[in-house]
């Protein structure tokens, strides 16, 4: 299996306000295979964020190796993160611009994408005349219209409510299925890991503690009773560990780069 | 229809109110309307009143000249922002007069003087505005953005200008509404025609049904740019905004 993420020995600290650093990622060792499905797994501050920013090249203060080959990098972030005063189809669009597709493929493009999430007919609304769960749709028609090899994705579903989560995790499936891109997807949901994954990486205080291989044949079911009793072992195994894991002690300075993870340890503050 | 009946409302009480004093000092709506008329047949109006729109055009085009790039700067910058933001508080403070007397003084009785007086007072406000939308900025667009591979340049123009843009709509308009009471005063310390002079000229000559008839007359300018101009352009500015509904 040829690998289009590789990650050696990749270190990142932050700074405290005190002048004391926090490692934020120990070593990590990663291999993506191509058309792999994988889930970073971890609780919130775990640094799993981190290595997405770092993975997408938006972070690029690092030590050790990152390499991302197999084309360009599709990136669907917590929020939707359209921009308001563009349309659905101006949102798209601007992504398209933006990464130089041929002008010629754009229209067939963006209705494929559209048609398999369904939002066909929006092309003409404002992101304020959608609904969050569309308007996260929309957000991933953006990023695979720009066909990426790699699809990075950051908790995309956690800020939407159960049941449009569950059909958006389904249609991504489907889409997957069909397209086969790389998808790094990281999540602190045990179950949403287990319907996506092919494997299962489970990150604890900024390493990677166990990998978990997902043995579910595809197409899978999201009541599938096998995904449950699989997700049901993780949290076993590591929900102590999870439930444990220290509140992050030194806030990191702000930094634009760091808004992600700012975002992250307040919200890893209003759980507890 | 409300702003309409409000009006309608406003015009009765100012015509109740006149009727208290005698209408040599406190003139009502009709017979103030009656000397407007007058002096608009005559056709003396219109310099005046040209010779007013130029300073405002004038100054507040200066002005957001002048405080748009130091607000963004401002709000781009920290360092900037340290050095500039006692300035632009110092800016605030001083009187308009004082700007006025300076320029004259320095300028000589002009119209550069004028324009550069009004100028200069409002542009400490239009700064602050920019400063703080620029502060607003999502930087989480930006990041977006940054992950499609837009182009520096491209970031500039379609992430970060449609979301300045609303602050410096914001601030022209702002930065009218001072510029406007500072034209008049200006006219009427250095200059030989304008609303402002007529204002004065007429306060000198103690003709209160002059003096209210070119307050009228401003204020009516005023209200037909703010509904025929400024708010037609916002509507199609930012028509993809959401209505809110309290």
């Amino acid at each position: 299996m040829n690998s289009v993420i590789e990650v050696a020995s990749l270190r990142k600290s932050f700074t405290g306000r005190d002048g004391t650093s926090r490692a934020v990622l120990k070593d990590l060792d990663l291999q993506v295979g191509a058309g792999e499905f994988l889930c970073i797994l971890g609780p919130s501050g775990c640094g799993k964020s981190t290595l997405l920013n770092v993975l997408a090249g938006l972070d690029k203060v690092y030590e050790g190796q990152a390499r991302v080959s197999g084309g360009r990098v599709g990136y669907l972030f917590q929020e939707p993160r359209l921009l308001p005063w563009l349309t659905a189809e101006g949102n798209l669009d601007f992504a398209l611009d933006s990464c130089k597709v041929e002008p010629s493929r754009r229209s067939e493009l963006k209705s494929r994408y559209l048609a398999m999430t369904g939002l066909s007919d929006y092309r003409d609304y404002y992101p304020h005349q959608i609904s969050g769960g569309m308007a996260q749709r929309l957000a991933l028609v953006r990023a695979l219209c720009v066909e990426p090899g790699i699809l990075l994705m950051d908790e995309p579903f956690s800020g939407l409510d159960e049941i449009t989560a569950r059909r958006i995790r389904s249609d991504l499936l489907s889409i997957w299925e069909e397209t086969r891109k790389t998808i790094v997807f990281v999540t602190h949901n045990a179950y949403e890991a287990c319907f996506l994954a092919d494997r299962i990486l489970v990150m604890l205080g900024g390493a990677f503690r166990q990998e978990v291989r997902v043995p579910i044949a595809r197409p899978r079911s999201y009541d599938d009773p096998a995904v449950f009793q699989l997700s049901r072992d993780v949290i076993k195994a590591f929900g102590d560990e999870i439930d444990r894991e220290p509140a992050p002690s030194a806030i990191p300075l702000t930094e634009p780069s760091l808004v992600d993870d700012l975002d992250r340890h307040a919200a890893a503050r209003m759980n507890i | 229809m409300l702003k309409l009946l409000s009006m309608v409302a406003a015009v009765i009480v100012w015509g109740l109110l006149s009727l208290t004093l005698p209408p040599e000092i406190f003139p009502g709506p009709i017979e103030t309307a009656r000397t407007l008329w007058g002096e608009v047949v005559g056709g003396q109006v219109w310099t005046d009143l040209a010779m007013t729109m130029l300073r405002v055009v004038g100054g507040l085009v200066i002005a957001l000249m002048l405080g748009v790039p130091v607000g963004v700067l401002m709000g781009l910058s920290r360092r900037a922002e340290g050095i500039l933001d006692v300035w632009v508080m110092i800016g605030l403070t001083v009187p308009s007069l004082c700007y006025a007397i300076m320029a004259f003084m320095w300028f000589g009785l002009n119209e550069g003087a004028a324009i550069i007086a009004i100028a200069v007072t409002a542009a400490p406000s239009i700064t602050i505005n920019i400063w703080e939308g620029v502060k607003n900025v999502d930087t989480r667009l930006v990041a977006m953005a940054r992950v499609f591979e837009a182009s520096r340049p491209a970031i500039v123009r379609r992430v970060l200008m449609p979301q300045i843009f609303p602050y410096v709509m914001a601030s022209a308009r702002f930065g009218l509404g001072i510029i406007w009471k500072i034209t008049v005063l200006v006219e009427l310390i250095g200059r030989p025609n304008g609303v402002g002079f007529k204002l004065f000229y007429w306060y000198q000559l103690a003709d209160m049904r002059q003096v209210l008839a070119w307050t009228l007359l401003f204020t009516i300018i005023m209200l037909l740019i703010e509904l025929l101009i400024l708010k037609p352009i916002e509507r199609r500015i930012f028509a993809w905004r959401p209505q809110v509904a309290v």
